[in-house]
């Protein structure tokens, strides 16, 4: 969470080389945290799934002999074969394709909602705790306000009056779930705006906002990255499980969450079309949470889970 | 509420808190929660009726009959509901709040149906499958925290942090539809059907037999639940102990002479516990919703299935009852999260 605790390892060195000690060679921080995070086998496993995942989202559309929208009537709920890789549903669509097209639907929402809750949630979050004083207090009350508000069955509501349009899906995910982490944001931007650099700042004349954004915003930098991550996972086990209940995204455009909810009606007699997407589904959400716990231990100074570095 | 305070009275409290009871502190304290819980109810029932309202949309129902209704047919039949988007929504607001404070009469569906007669069933469904599940994976999560937590970092407590990973990441149509998938070949492989994959219990069976036909529809959605949930209380287990296991006082217990599983058990635990408590307490609601996707797959008709089709039915009084039985379950969970919290931690004077 400390991201400035690092800055004394140079002036380790410059003690160990006038005290006549071998020359340590300094560490910059991204080398440490990629060295810490590198350690962690399961998380750089989890990037390298998330990494095909999604070259598989935007390349895999060029290998595919079908498009998601033009049926193939001569093969109606075939398993799959050389022709249709992934096998084809009742209307005889290709599933590879409808697989890609999903994927590639999920993704796009999901890390739009994980990147628009971790700007808002920041500047939210930061400007209240450095404000303070009525805007932190009327800040907080809409927080918590949201937070009683049955935000599932809005989400529902509006998304399915939008007809399926993603968009509009991303938007209501992104209403309704940037208020959690503004909330610790907060919590954790207490703590710095007490730190003498913000004092500093703006002793200096420092505008306030960007106080907020130079100097608060990038000393929660590591919760942030953790926010998003998780973001991402959460953003898409939301999506699936609206697009699944048929409020989501709907035909003819397809996402991994719709393309389960087909499948689930003939999953006993035709259970590729369950296999497929609900293992690109299942890869994308368990990679990402692989990394998110990478990320936390590697930007965690005080962690002891892989070793020390 | 009378339930609640009933509920405090007759079970075997805690030294300490039969103390409160005797002050009634405990009772005044509750009472004030309880009514902020109320007003908290009160505001989201009442914005979900305008939300329902602005997005739901029951003439669009009767569009489209064969053979077709005039608009003056299907004013009428809206009329009869409170459902007529030409009445004002004031009016229309204050006919619908005034049956609920009156004579808590939560409305008509489109079709007619009572929403208090829906809701008076599926509740106890929706409390069958999810109560049972909430046992399992409460208990299952706290003694696999406390396992993996008092063995850190070796390879039982590895496969647990790796397990639970990913059973926290696995979504719930996946793992419920892969059960379902599993349950089939059982029963295929078998011979005879061991495991229902739909309903809640079979229509034609009475008596005793009732009590295994309810467990053999039971078993699977309560996998499904314990599967995704168990996790989040496991991992906040295990870093909670991990925290107190190295705390002077546990330290201390074993230079008393205790063994570690005593020190563990009788010190370290009781304080980890009070985070798990309210967490675990606040995560009712979201068992809730969590069971939406669990009962649409297994075809069970409680209040999880009852959301999915009052919306697709724009069935706005019924929407709105789902709204405020969510707010009561998590007012619910939140107050028993206060009272678990009094119960565990002696530092907690309530006034």
């Amino acid at each position: 969470m400390a991201l400035t605790e690092y800055e004394g390892d140079s002036v380790d060195t410059v003690e160990a080389v006038e005290a006549g000690l071998p020359r340590r060679k300094r560490v910059s921080r991204r080398a440490l945290y990629t060295r810490r995070f590198m350690r962690n086998r399961p998380a750089v496993g989890g990037l390298v799934i998330f990494l095909i995942l999604v070259l598989f989202a935007l390349l895999g559309g060029q290998l595919a002999k079908y498009n998601y929208l033009d049926p193939d009537f001569l093969a109606l709920t075939k398993g799959p074969n050389g022709d249709h890789w992934f096998g084809t549903d009742q209307s005889g669509t290709d599933l590879y394709a409808e697989t890609v097209h999903g994927l590639q639907r999920s993704l796009i929402i999901a890390i739009f909602v994980a990147a628009g809750t971790t700007i808002l949630a920041a500047i939210v979050g930061a400007s209240a705790a450095y404000f303070r004083g009525a805007y932190e207090r009327i800040a907080l009350m809409v927080i918590h306000f949201l937070m009683v508000v049955p935000s599932f069955l809005i989400l529902s509501l509006v998304s399915n009056k939008s007809g399926g349009n993603w968009a509009i899906i991303a938007l209501c995910l992104l209403a309704i779930t940037w208020f959690y982490p503004a909330r610790t944001v907060w919590t954790l931007a207490i703590s710095v705006r007490e730190r003498e650099y913000v004092t500093a700042a703006r002793y200096m004349g420092v505008r306030g906002f960007s106080i907020v954004t130079r100097h608060i915003v990038p000393n929660i930098g590591s919760l942030l990255v953790i926010t998003f991550t998780l973001g991402v996972v959460g953003a898409v086990l939301s999506e699936t499980a609206l697009s699944f209940i048929g409020f989501g995204v709907k035909a003819p455009d397809v996402s991994l969450g719709s393309l389960i909810g087909t499948g689930a009606d003939t999953i006993t007699s035709a259970p590729w079309m369950f296999y497929f997407p609900a293992g690109a589904l299942t890869l994308l959400t368990v990679s990402m949470a692989l990394i998110a716990d990478g990320l936390r231990d590697a930007l965690d100074p005080t962690s002891a889970a892989g070793g020390r570095a | 509420m009378h339930i609640l305070l009933a509920a405090v009275r007759r079970h075997r409290l805690p030294a300490r808190m039969r103390h409160f009871r005797e002050n009634a502190t405990l009772l005044k304290f509750l009472l004030r929660r309880l009514g902020g819980w109320l007003l908290m109810i009160v505001i989201a029932t009442n914005l979900t009726y305008f939300l329902a309202n602005m997005f739901l949309d029951p003439r669009s129902n009767y569009i489209g009959r064969r053979p077709p209704l005039s608009e003056d047919q299907i004013d009428r039949i809206l009329d009869s509901h409170n459902l007529n988007d030409h009445v004002s929504i004031w009016s229309r607001w204050w006919t619908w709040a005034k049956d609920i404070v009156l004579h808590w009469n939560w409305g008509q569906s489109p079709t007619g149906d009572s929403v208090n007669g829906q809701v008076s069933y599926r509740v106890w469904i929706s409390f069958e499958l999810v109560i049972g599940a909430f046992i399992i994976m409460t208990v299952l999560g706290i003694a696999l925290g406390v396992y993996a937590a008092s063995r850190q970092y070796k390879l039982a407590d590895r496969v647990n942090q790796a397990a639970s990973i990913v059973t926290l990441n696995i979504p719930v149509v996946v793992a419920a539809l892969g059960i379902v998938l599993l349950a089939v070949k059982f029963n295929q492989s078998v011979g005879h059907r061991v495991f229902y994959v739909t309903g809640s219990r079979s229509a034609d069976v009475t008596g005793f037999a009732r009590i295994g036909d309810t467990a053999q529809h039971l078993v699977l959605p309560t996998i499904v639940l314990v599967l995704t949930g168990y996790a989040g209380t496991q991992m906040l287990q295990r870093s909670l102990l991990l925290d107190n296991i190295s705390a002077d006082y546990v330290r201390m217990a074993r230079a008393k002479g205790l063994t570690k599983s005593q020190a563990i058990r009788r010190h370290a635990l009781r304080t980890s516990l009070i985070p798990v408590a309210t967490q675990v307490a606040f995560s009712i609601p979201a068992l809730f919703t969590g069971a939406v996707l669990t009962e649409s797959i297994f075809n069970w008709r409680g209040m999880g299935a009852y959301f999915v089709e009052t919306i697709s039915k724009n069935d706005i009084h019924g929407v709105v009852a789902t709204a405020a039985f969510g707010a009561l379950m998590t007012a619910l969970g939140a107050i028993l999260a206060d009272l678990a919290v009094v119960a565990l931690d002696p530092r907690v004077r309530v006034n």
